[in-house]
């Protein structure tokens, strides 16, 4: 099976000091992956290398095929590679409805001739567009909030919503930074089943760094765990964290 | 005293329509343009220079639009490349150079000595001082057309992207949108607006020099714009006539305020209205027209 998303041996230094060290992984099509690791370990850095806010100083990130070392975020998001933030990045002044609507693929309504000519065509894109946004909206349970700015939600809200705008993009794979964060238990089930439903039904890959390790276990089918910018072990979630070398790194041997 | 109402109203509706441009940089789209004069300016000179060449002034004043709208070019493309900050110092930088080769090129626009006898605006209709009160009437329209773009282009999908930029770039780019074309784009729109700006400035003062064309004329327009609201459509539009009865007003309080001299005043003036945006800040920052957080 060939991989949807994958890095090989990057490496990534800020100022000397090694942040990834020859880190490789893969994701298949239709995957649930999960990256576990200490703080600093370099989880945050190697997703930002996969989404291209950060380059790495060499090794190959390739995405549905294609070679997408140095290709700038935005591009990467059109591929279908998406992502969410460890801070919620809201767009706070609009309303959460405004947030999905924003991030919809369109053909004409965000040109500049749009404002002046064309009304019908924006309108009718629009309804099209308004009428998927609810569908997420519903279906992420944040109808209640839908015409609220999204500066008012709760941490975990917000991470409802960025999920749910990288919805809007239609994306192939999502990269979720630390989605259960600050989340309280029942919301951290409801995610995970939200997860489990987008990847049985839409086909869409996901790749999921988080702490809370039993419901990161419950939800991926492969588990990397980093420590100090190295995958030191990966495989069946389950086997792979009763490892004693990752008990060891990850628990810092308290354990 | 109606003679002196009108031509207040004519300056207040001049700031209102930089107002307005600046808001649309600013306020929705987070671009820190610390350089409207210049476009101000370059929409003055070209305007008069081309009616004092035997323009009529409808053409000059399109060509004074566009010309300060594709000065704008360059100008929005390094904001590109520059965080917040940097693009405030360039702006800024920017309008004094522009300020200084306006004085330093006499071959073109006279230098210090500045170009007199630009046309009245309605000059040649032959209505003598009803032109004044046309002239209201002709920027009273411009600004509710200007209003009018601004309420629907807020609303429309194009207004919700160049907010999702104000709010979060990072995260734009992260949705797979640039927000590049749009920033570029929204400066040139708003400069062209401060170009108009200038055309009808020119044609009201009949006189232009370097020195009407001073940083602080920009930081009015941000007063005006802070006072009336960020980001608020209404807001640009109350903050510059509230701008103007400070402006105005404080020549009235030179009757009250004992041994203060006419150059004095100037100053005080000027602290006045320092001393309202302080207060403004202080008991209401979201600005006259702005919601309560």
């Amino acid at each position: 099976m060939s991989a949807l998303l994958a890095a090989t041996g990057v490496h990534k230094s800020f100022d000397g000091f090694r942040v990834l060290d020859n880190v490789s992984f893969a994701v298949p099509e239709r995957g649930l992956t999960g990256i576990v690791g200490t703080n600093g370990a370099g989880k945050s850095t190697l997703f930002a290398v996969v989404s291209g806010q950060l380059d790495a100083d060499s090794g190959r990130v390739s995405f549905a095929d294609a070679d997408i070392v140095g290709m700038p975020p935005l591009r990467r998001a059109r591929l279908g590679l998406g992502r969410t933030f460890q801070v919620p990045r809201e767009f706070a002044h609009l309303t959460v409805r405004e947030n999905f609507l924003v991030a919809a693929r369109r053909e004409y309504g965000e040109t500049l001739r749009s404002v002046f000519i064309g009304w019908g065509r924006v309108r009718r894109e629009e309804t099209r567009l308004v009428e998927r946004a609810d569908g997420w909206i519903d279906f992420l349970n944040l109808r209640a909030v839908a015409d609220k700015p999204a500066g008012t939600l709760s941490g975990g809200q917000k991470k409802l919503l960025e999920l749910g705008r990288m919805l809007m993009t239609e994306p192939r794979c999502i990269l979720l930074d630390e989605p259960f964060a600050g989340v309280n238990p029942v919301l951290v089930e409801e995610i995970s089943n939200r997860i489990r439903e987008l990847n049985a039904t839409h086909g869409i890959a996901f790749v999921i760094i988080e702490h809370h390790l039993e419901a990161l276990k419950a939800l991926v089918q492969h588990l990397y765990v980093m420590d100090q910018g190295r995958v030191i072990a990966d495989g069946e979630p389950a086997a792979v964290l009763a490892e004693p070398r990752v008990l060891e790194a990850y628990m810092g041997g308290v354990i | 005293m109606t003679a002196y109402l009108v031509a207040v109203g004519i300056v207040a509706l001049i700031y209102m329509l930089l107002t307005i441009g600046l808001n649309l940089q600013y306020g929705y789209t987070g671009l820190i343009n610390f350089g409207v004069v210049a476009f101000f300016a370059i929409g003055a000179y070209t305007a008069a220079l081309l009616t004092l060449a035997g323009w009529s002034l409808a053409p000059a004043f399109v060509v004074a639009m566009v010309a300060a709208g594709l000065l704008a070019y360059p100008i929005g493309l390094l904001s590109l490349r520059l965080s917040d900050d940097y693009l405030a110092v360039v702006t800024l930088g920017f309008s004094e150079v522009v300020r200084l080769v306006i004085q330093q090129e006499r071959w073109l626009t006279n230098g210090v000595q500045g170009l007199p006898g630009i046309p009245r605006i309605f000059q040649t209709l032959g209505i003598g001082e009803y032109a004044e009160l046309a002239t209201l009437a002709v920027l009273v329209l411009c600004n509710l057309a200007a209003i009018a773009v601004m309420l629907h282009l807020v609303r429309s999908p194009y207004g919700r992207l160049i907010q999702a930029i104000r709010d979060d770039e990072v995260a734009v780019e992260a949705i797979g949108k640039d927000p590049r074309r749009l920033k570029v784009q929204v400066f040139m729109l708003g400069s062209g607006l401060a170009g108009l700006a200038g055309a009808f400035y020119a044609h009201f003062i009949t006189y232009l020099s370097p020195d009407q064309f001073l940083p602080l004329v920009t930081f009015y327009v941000w007063i005006a714009m802070i006072i009336g609201g960020t980001g608020r459509t209404s807001g640009a539009a109350v903050g510059s006539l509230i701008l103007m009865v400070f402006l105005e007003g404080s020549r009235f309080a030179r009757d009250w305020i004992p041994g203060v001299s006419e150059v004095q005043m100037a100053s005080v003036r000027l602290a006045l209205v320092g001393l309202a945006l302080i207060l403004f800040t202080i008991y209401r920052p979201q600005g006259m027209m702005g919601r309560r957080q």
